[in-house]
């Protein structure tokens, strides 16, 4: 009973959704990722617009925010521009799963997470050089949990490639079966914005 | 026409065999069936509500004494508090909808099963899992204002668990309206709950993810030093608005559905300008966007706008005010088109006094915020407090929770439940219910409105815990207590009501003593309505192409369900 349940959600049935001449559905997966995109978007934006609330609140931000503490801005730079670089890698796997190209799909899914992978390396490398104690301020606390948020999403989002990579591995691919992977890059694509937000505000602005 | 169109729906029908339900316990704890979801979201949500509801007395008469709290402590009366809004807003007015909506929407839209339904079961255990949690913090003085420091984080897991779990469901009830209607349903063609619930569950996803990413910096901070929350208090006033309104508009727009659903059955026509319905049921939602108006009333950022805030309430209230009485004028006239007195059936007389419930409330916090933006009567000014920061806030929660919310509850119930448990309720108690919710809720209202407006009462801990312990030297005591004791009767009125609903439900569905319903015992226009009551599994697959979402109004008006039918050929590309 259960496993039929599941499967009508996305496969379109039988009879009604297979009458010759009427529109396609639109994809449900693409629609509720665009949800969750919007909810992560508020979430980021919520918690970025608290942390510039207080940081407003000070008088002299530039002096009393971070207190001596310094940004190692090239490594963050080069992190940012792995992401960017994954955003198009990830972009041409999904073209190439369109085409019902598994081999470029396949090499593209496999540089982006690599890229991925590179990216938290590179960011956790940064911030272990910065010595962030949490706990010791302000600025550390909320550096921390805006940080922590956009780096969980970017976690959710590998996630989500990973698992519809292994989709088009078992044969997702081609015009029709490719909306789940460009699903998931639509999700990666938010997910790196978010980062790129929490970047500039962060450790740009400061 | 009932028996004839149902019969010409199943005859024209394909596709998937309906299922049974797995009767076990594993069935349910294992279910992927939107209908059995939806059960159990409305039937915990009730028992919530029930909970809510108790503490809400208990609160308002703990206010009733000048010598500090009669009832509580001043501990125990802040956690008590915060529980009444975490049980009604999350416990019961959010899930209870929400249930309806995983159980009708696939339904009306033709559609086999709610989308990602393993989800929308994850999204009812998380719910209640959370809601367990929160409930266990709360008694374990961990509560925002607790004693017990791993408490109130654990109070902050729990509520971002109930956010999350909800925002879940809200994307799979969205999903199933945008991508799941029958082919030939266009969204101008969709039920009006449908839409409604479409609407909520949007601005359900936009307006509480922004809850999530507060509750990832308060968690932090309060882990780890409390360097901007002063204490465990600070907590509270940045969550606050979750429970208040312009936010609290965004929860009851699916009483506005339930509200139009059954008013256009009663009157047995299709709105002149269905734009216009579904229009102003998107603007009730919209201008309920309330998260960015934080500003207004906590601190942080607050003089990045200051003096705007006024006006911004004001427009908020203003829009969804034109939203509700756009669409009240729209039913309205759609009866008076149809030259019937509807039968005052309770889901009628809930369906009209919920809506206009709804209304007085905008029309109320609209004054309310007119008063605070122009100073009047030196609101705002020379040490006297903002309607916003007074019991006044108190007053249109309960007015929205248990006037508007709870009777579009008994609405949806006594409309539905032969749809949702093949019984129909009994008309004698669903009466008595109306009549108890509708008079303690304007009860519950009045006495924090009065109290607001006149004693400058505070809004219980808003601002300050300690503003608790001695109202005598900060209010006119003797006025203020005895509203609060207007309100306690008003919020035991309510009580009675409910319970008489959770009564009804246990006698006429779970007794048994209710009278079986056939598939269309109501009259009603939209597509669930041809189908049996309850529908097994996947029924809705056997419905006749629907190019509406009020079949039934067509079949009346052309003969069949099948003149109804739009073939391949007419659709556009």
């Amino acid at each position: 009973m259960s496993e039929t349940a599941v499967s009508t959600a996305e496969a379109p049935q039988p009879g009604r959704y297979t009458v010759p001449g009427l529109p396609p559905r639109p994809r449900s997966q693409l629609v509720g990722t665009g949800f969750a995109i919007a909810a992560g978007s508020m979430a980021v934006a919520g918690a970025l617009g608290h942390y510039m609330a207080r940081r407003h609140l000070l008088d002299d931000p530039g002096h009393d925010w971070l207190a001596g503490q310094s940004v190692p801005n090239p490594q963050l730079v080069y992190a940012l521009i792995t992401l960017l670089v994954s955003v198009v890698t990830a972009h041409w796997a999904h073209w190439a799963s369109r085409r019902g190209e598994r081999g470029h799909t396949w090499v593209g899914m496999a540089i982006t997470l690599v890229m991925g992978f590179a990216f938290f390396n590179m960011v956790m490398h940064s911030l272990n050089r910065m010595e962030i104690e949490l706990g010791a301020g302000e600025w550390e606390n909320l550096a921390f949990a805006v940080t922590g948020l956009s780096l969980a999403i970017l976690i959710v989002g590998m996630f989500y490639l990973g698992l519809m990579t292994l989709r088009s591995l078992g044969g997702s691919v081609g015009r029709d079966r490719s909306t789940l992977l460009g699903s998931a890059v639509f999700f990666w694509d938010f997910a790196v914005l978010a980062w790129a937000a929490t970047w500039y505000v962060v450790y740009v602005v400061k | 026409m009932t028996d004839a169109t149902t019969e010409a729906a199943h005859s024209t029908g394909s596709a998937v065999a309906p299922q049974a339900e797995d009767p076990t316990a594993f069935g349910l704890l294992n279910t992927a069936d939107h209908k059995r979801i939806g059960r159990l979201f409305i039937g915990f949500s009730l028992l919530f509500a029930l909970a809510g509801a108790i503490t809400d007395a208990l609160v308002r008469f703990d206010l009733a004494s000048d010598s500090g709290h009669a009832v509580l402590n001043l501990e125990t009366f802040t956690q008590v508090f915060m529980f009444t809004r975490d049980a009604l807003v999350f416990g019961m007015l959010i899930p209870f909808f929400l249930g309806v909506a995983i159980y009708i929407v696939p339904l009306q839209v033709g559609a086999p099963n709610i989308a990602f339904a393993r989800a929308a079961a994850l999204s009812f255990w998380g719910w209640l899992v959370s809601f367990g949690v929160l409930v266990g913090a709360y008694i374990g003085n961990g509560g925002p204002a607790g004693g017990w420091d791993e408490g109130v984080r654990l109070h902050m897991l729990a509520l971002a668990g109930l956010v999350m779990s909800l925002i879940v469901g809200a994307i799979c009830v969205a999903v199933t309206t945008l991508t799941m209607r029958a082919p030939g349903m266009y969204m101008d063609r969709t039920p009006p709950f449908a839409w409604s619930a479409l609407v909520t569950a949007s601005m359900l996803v936009v307006s509480l993810g922004v809850v999530l990413g507060q509750l990832v910096l308060l968690y932090i901070d309060h882990g780890y030093g409390r360097h901007f929350l002063d204490g465990n208090y600070g907590v509270w006033p940045r969550i606050d608005w979750m429970y208040r309104t312009p936010q609290l508009f965004i929860y009851v727009v699916p009483v506005l559905g339930v509200a139009a659903e059954i008013m256009l059955a009663a009157a047995r026509r299709w709105v002149f300008e269905p734009l216009a319905l579904y229009f102003t049921m998107g603007l009730v939602g919209l201008f309920g966007f309330g998260a960015w108006a934080n500003f207004g009333i906590a601190g942080e950022g607050a003089d990045v706008v200051d003096g705007l805030e006024g006006i911004v309430l004001v427009g908020l209230y203003a829009g969804a005010l034109a939203g509700v009485g756009g669409l009240l004028a729209l039913l309205g006239f759609t009866v008076w088109q149809s030259r019937t007195w509807p039968r005052p059936t309770t889901a009628v007389l809930a369906a009209f006094g919920a809506g206009k419930l709804i209304a007085v409330v905008a029309l109320v916090g609209l004054i309310g915020a007119g008063v605070d933006w122009l100073n009047i009567a030196g609101r705002g000014v020379d040490g006297n407090a903002p309607l916003r920061f007074t019991t006044w806030v108190t007053g249109q929660q309960s007015l929205l929770i248990y006037g508007a919310g709870l009777l579009g509850v008994l609405a949806a119930l006594h409309w539905w439940a032969p749809k949702i448990w093949g019984r129909r309720l009994s008309e004698l108690a669903g009466w008595a219910s109306f009549a108890a919710i509708g008079g303690g809720a304007f009860l519950a209202w009045l006495g924090p409105t009065l109290s607001g407006a006149f004693t400058e009462q505070p809004q219980f801990v808003y601002n300050d815990p300690l503003l608790t312990t001695d109202y005598g030297s900060l209010i006119d005591s003797s006025a203020a207590e005895g509203l609060s004791v207007v309100g306690g009767i008003g919020v035991v009125i309510v009580l009675a009501g409910l319970g008489l609903v959770v009564l009804n439900l246990l006698v006429s569905v779970g007794m048994g003593k209710g009278a079986e319903a056939d598939a269309d015992p109501w009259g009603g226009l939209t597509p669930e309505w041809l189908l049996d009551s309850p529908p097994a599994l996947g029924q809705s697959d056997s419905l006749p192409q629907l190019n509406s979402g009020t079949p039934l109004l067509d079949a009346e008006l052309n003969g069949s369900v099948a003149s109804a039918e739009r073939t391949a050929s007419e659709v556009p590309a």
